[in-house]
């Protein structure tokens, strides 16, 4: 029988035996083997245990050896149910002749999970935790309960920071691996409530397109998985990376793993995942934030002025609404006093209080919902890529000069806003090159270490206030000397937003900065500043205007400056950009004109 | 080529700031949220149900970033074990559809029974001041007096 199932495997399969199975791509896929640098193969996983052979992390054809003789094997139950996936994989090539034990902890998972399709989710940005930035990828196994998915369960693979995360140790820690990254299960209300309900950021749901036998396979493999751990680097081999190499062992031909070379931004992840046509459908839910909004804009004037003296605890101009005008009024109410409580502006006492009063409300009236729920938002997927280069030229004070920059990632104020939060800016090592011509020299314009821009708008319901970090190696001017330098510049900025409409805003801001370099006179400076700006955002169009008035203790840092910056969006990846800069010291100035074309990649 | 290195040396920084999306959100359900949870409820005996002492007394407003799995992080158990770990952590939720008699809790608690949605929509909007009858409302109370409306 064995041999028969051999000969038809010669003919079906491709593979003449166990040793080209071991270097095909669902084994190494599998085991998570990937090309190591001067040839061979590394593994991924660090945990000893996961490899049978005691040359397994580095030799697939001795792992593959290893796991059939472990199968093959009499006895040594507990070890072989660990391995499902690898046991369902080895049976479908013929090697194994044994059925796969019984193993009791793994059949409760999988009758927890009542599995019925996987799920990548993708959760936006959110600015108030430096670690979540650039958003999170994380799988949900959906269920096939009756009812919703709710009772589904959120697949994440992370990094066990515990008693680390407000230490120095942590970014460092992060960096060089030495966190154990490992997956956790919960449930999707679990999930949905960190995300959407305590910190307002929306998700996304792709519902990946597997066979049966696939979904199987992936729980199989998700069990293997869940008993390891692997060094966490915050940078490259993170959240993002390991979804990928889990969707690589279901689907070997997807190759996504190795997509990243660098780096992995969890969006790229979505990105890739979704151009592998592995997407069947997308659904959004959005923040309770974004319900709020949502709500608010249906509202006619009397059911926003109801709505606000309710969050007062007055219920006087509600009784005055029409009966069919009550239920949303109330209901977007309560959502609101949630959001306040999970924002600390109540206490529980009044929290309870003010629930309890909404709901009964509520409760008291017939006529149901009239607002239409949020239902789309911007697909990620169809968001500019997050890393680009600049080509441009220009001239300072009449010097022609050509400009180069790189940027890693990952998002401007004035680049197209499509697929990103709005108002949020995000850079990383935005490196300007210029080459100046009357003297022929290039020198390193700007390096800009980190730009972090959060504007939202603050009206009679939400008040978050904006803020601006920059931090910059520059190439600085003393206008009344002419000299210039390098100069190290941090600057932070707070204050407010407002939202004349849904596509401008203009704001102020205040704050403080310090300078350090040879270039300034006591090799440093400190200073204050006040900025003015305003920011308009169009599907085509982004622009940005900002006056700003620095004192500071070196007089070369003390000026006054406009600065205005348009971008056209020719198309998802392709910005045509335009700058001006002046600066003025008195009657000493230097004036700035750039232009631009912008490549996201 | 050294430019090239100190960029890359700073590059790992930028990304140490943000490659570590879910770091925070790394230790799971079971012990780890076990801390959050109020551990002075009273036993909910009627219901003989066994969630291995990680439930207390949930009221209004303490649902938040709980978990309410069993220590494995799953959703599990039979029906009453698995409707009141769903109440206990969607309470606030469960409150707002009680009230309006519609959405995707009373879908869920109808799938959790295996009962018509609409039947359950009913009797929780028609239930609801029963059901919370004052604003310090446990999720226990909540759970037992829900569960007996919906068998009666």
């Amino acid at each position: 029988m064995r041999r028969f199932v051999l000969i038809f495997c010669f003919f079906l399969c491709g593979f003449k035996n166990a040793d080209d199975l071991a270097f095909s791509k669902g084994w190494l896929a599998l085991v998570h083997y990937q090309p190591a640098m001067f040839g061979g193969y590394t593994a991924t996983i660090g945990s000893d245990d996961f490899y049978l052979s005691p040359v397994g992390q580095r030799d697939p054809k001795a792992e593959l050896a290893a796991t059939i003789e472990l199968f093959e094997a009499e006895g040594q139950e507990q070890k072989k149910c660990l391995f499902p996936a690898r046991f369902l994989f080895l049976k479908k090539h013929g090697l194994l002749t044994k059925d796969f034990p019984k193993c009791e902890e793994y059949e409760q998972l999988k009758k927890d999970l009542a599995p019925s399709g996987v799920t990548l989710l993708f959760t936006d940005a959110y600015m108030n935790n430096s670690s979540s930035l650039f958003g999170h990828t994380l799988f949900r196994i959906d269920t096939s309960r009756k009812g919703t998915q709710l009772l589904a369960h959120g697949i994440n693979y992370g990094a066990y920071t515990r008693g680390f995360e407000d230490t120095p140790f942590y970014a460092i820690y992060g960096l060089l691996g030495f966190f154990k990254g490992g997956l956790t299960i919960k449930p999707y209300y679990d999930i949905i409530n960190t995300y959407n309900n305590i910190e307002n950021r929306d998700i996304w749901e792709y519902h990946l397109d597997l066979t049966d036998e696939e979904l199987d396979f992936f729980v199989a493999h998700i069990w293997e998985i869940g008993h390891t751990a692997t060094p966490y680097y915050f940078l490259s081999r993170n959240c993002s990376y390991m979804l990928a190499e889990i969707l690589d062992a279901i689907k070997p031909d997807l190759n996504l793993a190795s997509e990243f070379k660098v780096y992995t931004i969890p969006l790229d992840t979505v990105k890739i995942v979704d151009k592998s046509k592995l997407v069947k459908n997308t659904t959004y839910r959005p923040s309770r934030l974004n319900k709020i909004k949502h709500r608010l804009k249906q509202m006619n004037k009397a059911q926003y002025k109801a709505f606000l003296q309710l969050t007062k605890g007055k219920k006087t101009l509600l009784e005055n609404l029409e009966e069919n005008q009550k239920s949303d009024v109330l209901e977007t109410a309560y959502q609101y006093t949630q959001y306040r409580y999970v924002k600390k502006d109540l206490d529980l006492k009044t929290y309870r209080n003010k629930s309890f009063m909404l709901l009964s409300e509520r409760n008291k009236i017939k006529a149901g919902q009239t607002f239409d729920e949020l239902k789309e938002g911007q697909n990620p997927v169809f968001s500019h890529n997050s890393a680009a280069i600049a080509l441009g030229a220009g001239f300072e004070n009449g010097h022609a000069f050509q400009e180069f920059v790189l940027r890693p990632a990952y998002h401007s104020l004035t680049d197209n806003p499509k697929g990103y939060l709005k108002g949020a800016a995000i850079n990383f090592l935005q490196t300007h090159i210029r080459h100046i011509d009357y003297h022929d020299k290039y020198v390193l314009q700007d390096l800009k270490v980190l730009e972090l821009a959060s504007l939202s708008p603050i009206d009679r319901v939400f008040a978050a206030p904006s803020y601006r970090l920059d931090i910059d190696l520059l190439r600085t001017a003393d206008l009344k000397t002419k000299k210039r330098g390098h100069i190290f510049n941090s600057e932070f900025n707070m204050g407010g937003t407002y939202a004349l409409s849904d596509n401008f805003w203009i704001y102020g801001l205040a704050g403080l900065e310090g300078a350090y370099g040879g270039f300034l006179k006591n090799n440093f400076s400190v200073g204050t500043s006040g900025i003015l700006g305003t920011l308009l955002s169009f599907d085509k169009f982004g622009f940005e205007a900002q006056i700003k008035q620095t004192l500071a203790t070196d007089k070369s840092a003390t000026v006054f400056e406009q600065k205005a910056v348009a971008s056209y969006h020719l198309s998802q990846n392709i910005n045509i950009e335009a700058q001006f800069k002046r600066q003025a010291k008195g009657s000493a100035t230097l004036n700035e004109w750039r232009a631009f074309i912008k490549y996201f990649y | 080529m050294k430019k090239l290195l100190s960029t890359s040396a700073a590059l790992c920084f930028g990304l140490a700031l943000a490659g570590s999306a879910n770091a925070y959100d790394s230790t799971g359900c079971g012990l780890g949220s076990m801390a959050w949870r109020g551990q002075s409820g009273i036993a909910p005996q009627v219901l003989a149900v066994t969630t291995n002492g990680t439930f207390g007394n949930q009221t209004f407003g303490i649902t938040f970033g709980t978990s309410g799995c069993d220590q494995n992080g799953r959703v599990s158990g039979g029906t009453q074990k698995m409707l009141l770990s769903f109440l206990e952590n969607n309470l606030d939720q469960f409150a707002m559809d009680a009230a309006s008699g519609n959405g995707e809790t009373l879908s869920t608690v109808a799938g959790i029974m295996n009962m018509d949605e609409k039947e359950v929509a009913s009797k929780a909007y028609q239930n609801f001041a029963y059901l919370f009858d004052s604003e310090n409302v446990d999720a226990v109370d909540v759970t037992l007096k829900f569960y007996q409306i919906l068998k009666a």
